[in-house]
């Protein structure tokens, strides 16, 4: 018992099942609400966040697992998306290396600015491994929607991730 | 999660990622196997979701689809209108059959006087599907006569009373009627036209020199110029004592030209075939059948939808044309016996109200004379 306990406590764990239940909102919500005709990515938030909350590292460790969870339900080749994510958890890790004692607003900005760059590498990505047809101009929409929306719901989010991703002493 | 440095981190992602989409790429049985076991244990969860979050889905459907649903709703109003329209076009031209039908002595519904009623109750009894009406002798309702509501048929007449009548519903065992099924005409196959080599014939229209095979549904006239049940008009200068070269050769008649005759040609081609069998209540929880359909090539295959109407005659139990239902099941059976039909009745006897009842007693329902 303490042994199950112990791995629910890790962040990984903690981690895959906050990315379970974000990504069934993805799949069933927010593949529905689409705002100007663009699909809302909640998956790709979870990795800004990580990123924000805990550094270049586990954010690209979160992103990658956070992506490959997305792909296992997606079409596209599997481990595409884990990379794509893993990179902008990446560069939203590094903000804490550019910014001094990052504000609420910087965050948010550059929360966003990673969103929409993860929606331009996605389709670069999926061109590169084959997939044709899916660089276009509507991408630029893609990036600026998702990145605004994401942005928008940097902080709440990277609350809930600096949780998850927080060491089992931390938590108690 | 420490311990790891910067490098090895992307070493190991980059490196990771490569080998699976590589195997992904190559179809591998364990990436499909992965992502079928993530899929047995996302799926109960992301139905619980799409359950929890529906009223939000709704709401903002609500909001952002409203301009749609409004252009939809007047779409939909206009063509509720035109079909209105067509409705009543239709009910005109019902008329029109109808005041044929007497014109020729034949029987219809417009000659036969009705009493309406309001159901009362309804049989306590499992096994007999009944209703009362609250109305009997006094209005001239007799036993065997049809009892309809908007919809169709509804049944007969079994018990009258003063004020009071019994009406046997159609789905009841005890009740049979002879009905028509009005089916489509097949589809009409067109065979290779063997054109003799005389003159007249090769002036004739290039339609009728075709050799291939094509099947045709839309019932059409085989001889050019004519459309089915239109006289052709006589052309001003072609009279019997001045025939022109042209007018005599047979088939030389194009679109748009006439003849120096006046030829009509009956429209029976394109009507609905009609077929004869005998409709059987099997209880409330069950649809009628109709019985002895004949396996017709002429009829062709009977249709789910066909309209079912009561086929009268001497001694059928109501009038002819009284709307019954349709064809919702067709149980084929094999050598002669012809399929069975499922009726889906067109009244809703589970919920009726006012009823009319045909004031047509027919012969077999007639007490005999002492």
């Amino acid at each position: 018992m303490n042994r199950i306990l112990t791995i629910a406590q890790q962040p990984l764990t903690r981690l895959f099942l906050v990315a379970l239940i974000v990504l069934s909102f993805q799949t069933t919500i927010f593949n529905t609400m689409r705002p100007f005709g663009v699909c809302l990515q909640v998956m790709l938030l979870l990795s800004t966040s990580s990123g924000l909350a805990r550094g270049s590292e586990i954010g690209a460790i979160a992103g990658f697992i956070v992506g490959m969870m997305y792909d296992l339900v997606l079409s596209t080749p599997l481990g595409l998306g884990a990379v794509v994510f893993a990179l902008v958890g990446y560069l939203a890790g590094m903000t804490n290396s550019f910014v001094h004692q990052p504000t609420w607003w910087t965050k948010m900005l550059l929360a966003g600015a990673a969103s929409g760059l993860g929606m331009l590498f996605m389709p670069l990505a999926l061109t590169i491994v084959g997939r044709e047809g899916v660089m276009n101009r509507h991408i630029l929409v893609v990036a600026l929607v998702v990145g605004v929306t994401n942005a928008a719901a940097t902080v709440p989010a990277e609350r809930l991730c600096g949780w998850v991703l927080s060491e089992p002493s931390e938590v108690r | 999660m420490g311990g790891l440095t910067r490098r090895r981190v992307i070493a190991i992602l980059a490196l990771t990622s490569i080998l699976l989409i590589t195997m992904d790429l190559r179809n591998s049985s364990s990436v499909s196997s992965a992502r079928r076991l993530f899929g047995a244990i996302f799926h109960p969860i992301e139905g619980v979701t799409r359950v929890v979050t529906t009223p939000i889905n709704n709401i903002w459907h609500g909001i952002t689809d409203y301009g749609d649903v409004s252009q939809d709703n007047k779409r939909l109003k206009d063509l509720i209108a035109r079909q209105e329209g067509a409705t009543i076009a239709n009910i005109a031209g019902v008329r029109e059959a109808q005041e044929l039908l007497a014109l020729n002595g034949l029987p219809t519904l417009a000659g036969i006087d009705s009493c309406t009623g309001q159901v009362v109750g309804q049989s306590p009894s499992n096994f007999s599907q009944t209703v009362e009406i609250n109305r009997g002798r006094r209005c001239g309702i007799r036993v065997g006569m049809p009892v309809l509501n908007a919809a169709g048929l509804i049944g007969k007449v079994t018990e009258s009373l003063d004020d009071r009548a019994v009406v046997m519903l159609i789905t009841d065992p005890a009740y049979s009627l002879s009905v028509k099924i009005v089916n489509q005409p097949p589809p009409k196959v067109t065979v290779p036209n063997k054109v003799p080599e005389s003159p007249e014939n090769q002036t004739t229209t290039t339609t009728s020199t075709t050799t291939t095979t094509t099947t045709t549904i839309a019932p059409k006239s085989t001889i050019p110029g004519f459309t089915p049940g239109v006289t052709i008009a006589t052309l001003p200068n072609a009279s019997p004592n001045a025939p022109s070269s042209e007018s005599t050769i047979a088939g030389d008649i194009r679109p748009g030209q006439g003849n120096v005759s006046q030829i009509t040609v009956p429209p029976g081609a394109n009507l609905p075939l009609r077929e004869t069998g005998a409709l059987e209540g099997r209880g409330l929880s069950r649809a009628p059948i109709v019985r002895f359909i004949e396996n017709q090539p002429r009829f062709g295959v009977v249709y789910i939808g066909s309209p079912i109407v009561s086929s009268g005659g001497a001694t059928s139990l109501a009038p002819p044309d009284i709307v019954v239902g349709t064809v919702s099941r067709i149980i084929s059976r094999t050598g002669t016996l012809g399929p069975l039909l499922e009726v889906k009745v067109a009244a809703n006897l589970e919920s009726l109200n006012f009823v009319r009842v045909l004031l047509y007693q027919p012969t077999t329902e007639r007490p005999s004379a002492p």
